[in-house]
């Protein structure tokens, strides 16, 4: 099978999926350049986001699309679109995305290659292995080259963009499985002429050279994802007066779980955590529940990774966040320390890095360490 | 034999009142046991707001009456009221009508049942508080009611059906009654003033059943929606303003069994439209001048009539095309402006050619504006426009490809 | 475990994070930004006012991020309204309760209207709704004013409560102009609290003081008429900050004395948290610079910028007539007619 990726001869469709406002800035980048480098072939192109991800939300997964055909005519096709239907690659920008993607109510949990058509690929930037990534996406349904774009995700904010290089790795990554349309030339001499930093360019390449590609079979990857489904009813069903029922007491919204929007979650020691409140009261996401002891539970299916419970917790390390892409369910997990303390506290540790055991702890500030780098600025002149 | 007399009580007993359009509306407003309105200063529709004050100092009806910072203020604040289970009121003229649009657009779209007057008033700048239409015009796609009356009388009657039909569940709609400025809002004229009992018989309690928005009923009303779902929205309410043709003629069956009033048919009233050749056809208070008009044009042996619109949304296509079809030539009078619109015509001369497009045999149809600003249809002008429609009645279908102006000097 | 849900015939103040009620009646699953404080704003107000409430969301984040998509989070009944009506909404469903219980068409009871807004629906386009139902005395409610400091729902566009030099999309800070936005914040609730003087409560707060700002809601609630309560949250989108900080940047709101805590009952104004202590001399300022540094709106401050913020922090702490309430300042002559002690509070030196 073929490293590249085939195309339609008439153009190529690429979709960066990208955690909402903290990859913003870097999804239209990469767009903006596919479509410019591939004008330097006398090319034509579009970029855009989908609307329907706007406004974007911290975290929560969007998309931004570019397409480069060979003519006005044929880009016809791609234009007055909310969304392309198919896509050519699908590229993930933080690699804990491949656990699904949940936009918004009613659209469920789809798989990060859903749009992808067969022999199409997937690019994941990561710096895990090929075989780890698979292991945390869904079973294929169709064939699809796996690429794995070397590096951490990059996160910003909205005002200060953190230029680590990533869109130029995943710029020489593309180039590297569809050259017919983004040639690397095109991709280094593009760069050079917007930034005039010869490190910006060799970042191209070190893409281009470094992603590692796995061919992918139908029935590789895991079943173990939720199934989130929904069929839409219609106006005949439809409450009259745009009315929907609320929620029951108790209840979360099954329409939207929103746990696809993090990339940490928390871990709790219960044996050092004093119950003080502050995780459960603070949670803007009400994704606590009490214990009969009165311990508090982490909810997953709800819980969207923001790292105020780890950052308002006064025991140092009873709250830790950690990668998300380290856990293959949303299963709470306060029953385990019940039934097997030993066995949830060696969970914890294995998960965490850090020791359960209560006689290591000091009541100070927790500093979650394994906070994904944040949109803090330096260039305001203070540490954080 | 001893005959047993009972006394009537004041509620029992139809009385006369020589009351404005304005006046008459807030009688309606009494005999509906409205629960709250919001009031806001702008003329010519505000005369409603200040006999209904009047009313309820003399503690004659209870109402919640809010005095608004403003129209938009008034409409929403109504808006909220309908939406926890209020029978509600509000209205506005003109400019300040347009202020409030931004509620007055969402309250059709949350099928919200609001009643509301528009006393008809120019847009102004330039400034003018005299008649136009293009005010309550312009809740035309919205999915509003609307209806013009043509005395205070039925100024009256259109209230108490604005409710019955608004709040009926297969409609629940808001309706918009156009009072023409001046000359029916401050004219004051008999209006007969029905019995509490039969206004009872009429007009059911407002009921919002699970749509009431109380702690006992946990709903969301107007989540955000996407593209995914607005279409089907809009399509309920297109439904429903389908629904609601067959529901204001049930409306005024019942209406003309418990008062004896109505006229023939729901939507529009015919005036010496018999054996007439040639036809006038417009909304409001230009009916009055023009019926003089045409019965000076009848003893001159000219076969002339006119039909007057009452209802304008929904439009009843079927009995508009029904009655216009039978005519050689028909003369559309609009109270109103369309600038750039085809053949430059005003808003109701587009919807008639509309509706008579696939008709066989179609009269012409010729524009006419006429009285903007509050000028009136003097005799000289109305006989102007029946020379024009007259020539063009001849002329074939095309002569009515044309607007003209009436009564503008050059 | 189960929730129950009770009436609330009276709403009593909370004692302390203990006592603070276990049933959510805004649950998970709302679209809204990983650390966004408006929507832990949104989940204290209901917890305080309980299940016998009605709410009307205006325009803005707190509508379209939680009732996302013909979708709902809210476990009370609740309903849209446009952007600038939040004042209208209240008064309208207040008074329409009011009068169908008086005519006897609905059941006479204690029912919470709480209308809220955003800083854009509420102290630029709505201001004047709200002024409006602060004056009819005879009707309950408590209109709420999230203040995320932009229109934040529009991807970030500044208000009339975005601070001093901020970048918005509206004011970016490009190579010709460094600041586009220069205009100070309106002080909205001190406007509030100094021009409507029937209603009974008006309060600042923050969702960093959970059970401060729950308790202000419930005195609002339980003291009846018209009230307003404004609070500040740390917005991760808007502000530029790691979603983890949103707590600390609450605190260090009040800490630096940017945002006073406080509250004005039926006429009488205190102070409440560290605001308190500020003002007792008991806590000093911490310098504004703590705060800007956190945020990547500041991030091109200059030195100069940072000193006019402070000068005008400090300003409004030594020289208003109420810190960070009421912003006159009294002539000399004036002082002793209106029996005015110059000298700040702060400043006394403690006695023993």
């Amino acid at each position: 099978m073929s490293d590249t990726v085939k195309t339609d001869p008439t153009g190529i469709t690429i979709e960066i999926v990208y955690r909402g406002i903290f990859q913003k800035t870097l999804a239209q980048r990469i767009c903006r350049s596919v479509v410019l480098a591939a004008r330097k072939r006398g090319y034509t192109g579009t970029a855009f986001g989908r609307y329907g991800d706007s406004p974007e939300r911290n975290g929560v997964p969007a998309k931004y699309f570019a397409v480069v055909a060979i003519n006005d005519l044929e880009l016809e096709a791609s234009m007055a679109k909310y969304e392309p239907s198919v896509v050519d690659i699908a590229v993930a920008v933080d690699d804990t995305l491949v656990k699904g993607v949940e936009s918004w109510a009613w659209y469920g949990r789809q798989p990060i290659w859903k749009p992808v058509h067969e022999g199409g690929a997937v690019l994941v930037t990561s710096d895990k292995t090929p075989e780890d990534v698979l292991a945390q996406t869904d079973t294929a349904e169709r064939p699809y080259l796996l690429g794995v774009v070397p590096g951490l995700a990059s996160f910003a904010g909205l005002w200060v963009f953190k230029d680590d290089h990533t869109d130029y790795r995943v710029l020489g990554a593309l180039a590297k499985v569809v050259p017919q349309w983004v040639r690397i030339e095109d991709v280094k001499a593009l760069i050079q002429e917007q930034t005039k930093d010869g490190s910006a360019v060799a970042s191209a390449q070190d893409g281009y050279e470094r992603t590692q590609l796995r061919q992918v079979k139908v029935g590789e990857g895991t079943p173990d994802h939720e199934v989130l489904q929904f069929d839409k009813p219609g106006w005949t069903t439809m409450r009259p007066g745009v009315i929907v029922d609320a929620r029951k007491p108790g209840e979360r919204n099954p329409y939207y779980k929103k746990y696809g929007a993090r990339t940490l979650r928390p871990v709790v020691n219960f044996d050092t955590c004093i119950k003080c409140t502050m995780c459960w009261l603070d949670c803007p996401d009400e994704c606590f529940e009490v214990t009969p002891e009165g311990h508090y539970e982490v909810v997953y299916e709800a819980c969207i990774g923001c790292g105020i419970c780890a950052q308002v917790c006064p025991v140092k390390d009873c709250i830790v966040m950690v990668d998300e892409l380290k856990f293959e369910d949303n299963d709470d997990k306060w029953q385990m320390w019940k039934t097997d303390h030993d066995a949830y506290n060696r969970w914890f540790e294995q998960k965490s890095g850090v020791s359960a055991d209560p006689k290591k702890v000091a009541v100070a500030s927790s500093r979650a360490e394994n906070a994904a780098p944040g949109a803090n600025p330096t260039t305001a002149g203070g540490e954080d | 034999m001893a005959v047993e007399v009972r006394e009537k009580q004041p509620s029992d007993v139809e009385t006369e009142q020589l009351a404005t359009g304005c006046e008459a509306i807030a009688e309606a407003i009494r005999l509906a046991d409205v629960d709250v309105m919001a009031a806001y200063p702008i003329r010519p529709y505000d005369g409603v707001m200040q006999a209904a004050a009047k009313l309820i100092a003399n503690g004659k009806m209870d109402v919640e009456y809010i005095v608004a910072d403003g129209e938009h203020s008034q409409f929403e604040i109504v808006k909220h009221a309908c939406a926890v289970g209020s029978r509600v009121f509000v209205g506005s003229s003109g400019v300040g009508w347009f202020y409030a649009m931004e509620a007055i657009a969402v309250t059709a779209g949350l099928r919200l049942p609001v009643v509301a007057i528009c006393g008809n008033r120019a847009l102004d700048d330039p400034g003018a508080f005299g008649c136009e239409h293009n005010d309550a015009l312009a809740v035309r796609d919205l999915g509003w009611l609307l209806c013009w009356a043509e005395t205070a009388q039925e100024s009256l009657d259109f209230a108490l059906t604005a409710w019955r039909v608004g709040e009926d569940k297969r409609v629940s709609l808001p309706v918009a009654i156009g009072l023409d400025g001046a000359f029916l809002t401050h004219s004051q004229q008999i209006v007969k003033i029905p019995t509490q009992s039969a206004v009872n018989s009429f007009l059911p309690k407002f009921d919002l059943g699970d749509r009431l928005l109380h702690p006992d009923n946990p709903i969301t009303i107007a989540p955000q929606v996407d593209q995914d779902w607005l279409m089907e929205i809009r399509m309920q309410n297109d439904q429903a303003m389908r629904k609601a043709l067959e529901v204001i003629a049930e409306a005024h069956a019942d209406f003309k069994r418990l008062f004896g009033r109505g006229g023939e048919n729901p939507y529009l009233d015919e005036y010496m439209t018999d054996d007439a050749e040639v036809v006038f056809i417009g909304q409001g208070t230009l009916s009055l001048p023009m019926k003089v008009a045409i019965r000076k044009l009848r003893k001159e042996g000219h076969k002339v009539g006119l039909v007057r619109l009452k209802w304008f949304r929904p439009f009843a296509t079927a009995d508009v095309v029904k009655s216009l079809s039978r005519f050689k030539a028909v003369g559309v009078i609009d109270r109103d402006y369309s600038f750039g619109s085809p053949f430059y015509g005003g808003v109701l001369y587009n919807e008639i050619r509309s509706a008579m497009y696939s008709v066989e045999k179609r009269p012409t149809i010729v524009g006419f504006i006429a009285a903007l600003g509050g000028r009136e249809i003097e005799q000289p002008m109305a006989r102007e426009m029946f020379d024009k429609l007259t020539a063009a009645a001849s002329g074939g279908l095309r002569s009515g490809d044309i607007t003209h102006w009436i009564g503008v000097r050059n | 475990m189960t929730v129950e849900t009770h009436g609330t015939g009276t709403l009593p103040q909370i004692k302390g994070v203990k006592d603070v009620p276990y049933d959510e009646l805004f649950v998970s699953g709302h679209r809204t930004c990983q650390g966004c404080e408006s929507a832990l704003v949104m989940r204290h107000m209901v917890k305080a006012s309980g299940p016998r409430t009605i709410v009307l969301g205006s325009t803005g984040c707190m509508y379209v991020a939680n009732t996302t998509y013909y979708t709902t989070p809210w476990v009370v009944p609740w309903m849209h309204t446009q952007l600038g009506a939040s004042g209208s909404a209240a008064l309208g469903t207040a008074a329409g309760l009011k009068v169908l219980m008086r005519k006897g068409k609905i059941k006479d009871e204690k029912i919470n209207v709480i209308a809220f807004c955003g800083d854009g629906g509420g102290a630029d386009m709505g201001i004047g709704a709200i002024s409006a139902t602060l004056t009819h005395k005879d009707y309950n409610s408590l209109i709420l004013l999230y203040d995320n400091e932009s229109y934040a729902n529009t991807d970030i566009q500044l208000s009339s409560q975005t601070p001093y030099g901020a970048v918005t999309t509206f004011s970016p800070s490009g190579s010709a102009k460094r600041l586009m936005h220069t205009r100070w914040k309106k002080n909205m609730p001190g406007m509030m609290a100094a021009g409507h003087p029937e209603s009974r409560y008006i309060a600042a707060g923050c969702a960093a003081y959970a059970v401060d700002l729950m308790n202000k809601i419930r005195k609002a609630l339980e003291l009846g008429g018209p009230t307003f309560v404004h609070t500040l949250d740390p917005c991760p989108k808007g502000w530029d900050y790691h979603p983890q900080y949103s707590q600390e940047l609450g605190h260090l709101a009040v800490e630096t004395g940017i945002w006073p805590l406080y509250e004005v009952i039926d006429g009488v104004c205190n102070l409440t948290g560290p605001t308190r202590q500020i003002a007792e001399g008991r806590k000093k300022r911490k310098p504004v610079y703590e705060y800007l540094k956190r945020q990547g709106r500041f991030a091109h401050f200059a030195d100069e910028d940072v000193e006019h913020f402070q000068a005008t922090v400090d300003k409004m702490w030594t020289e208003w007539l109420i810190p960070g309430v009421i912003p006159f300042t009294v002539a000399q002559k004036d002082q002793t007619l209106l029996r005015i002690e110059k000298r700040p509070l702060h400043e006394e030196t403690k006695t023993a």
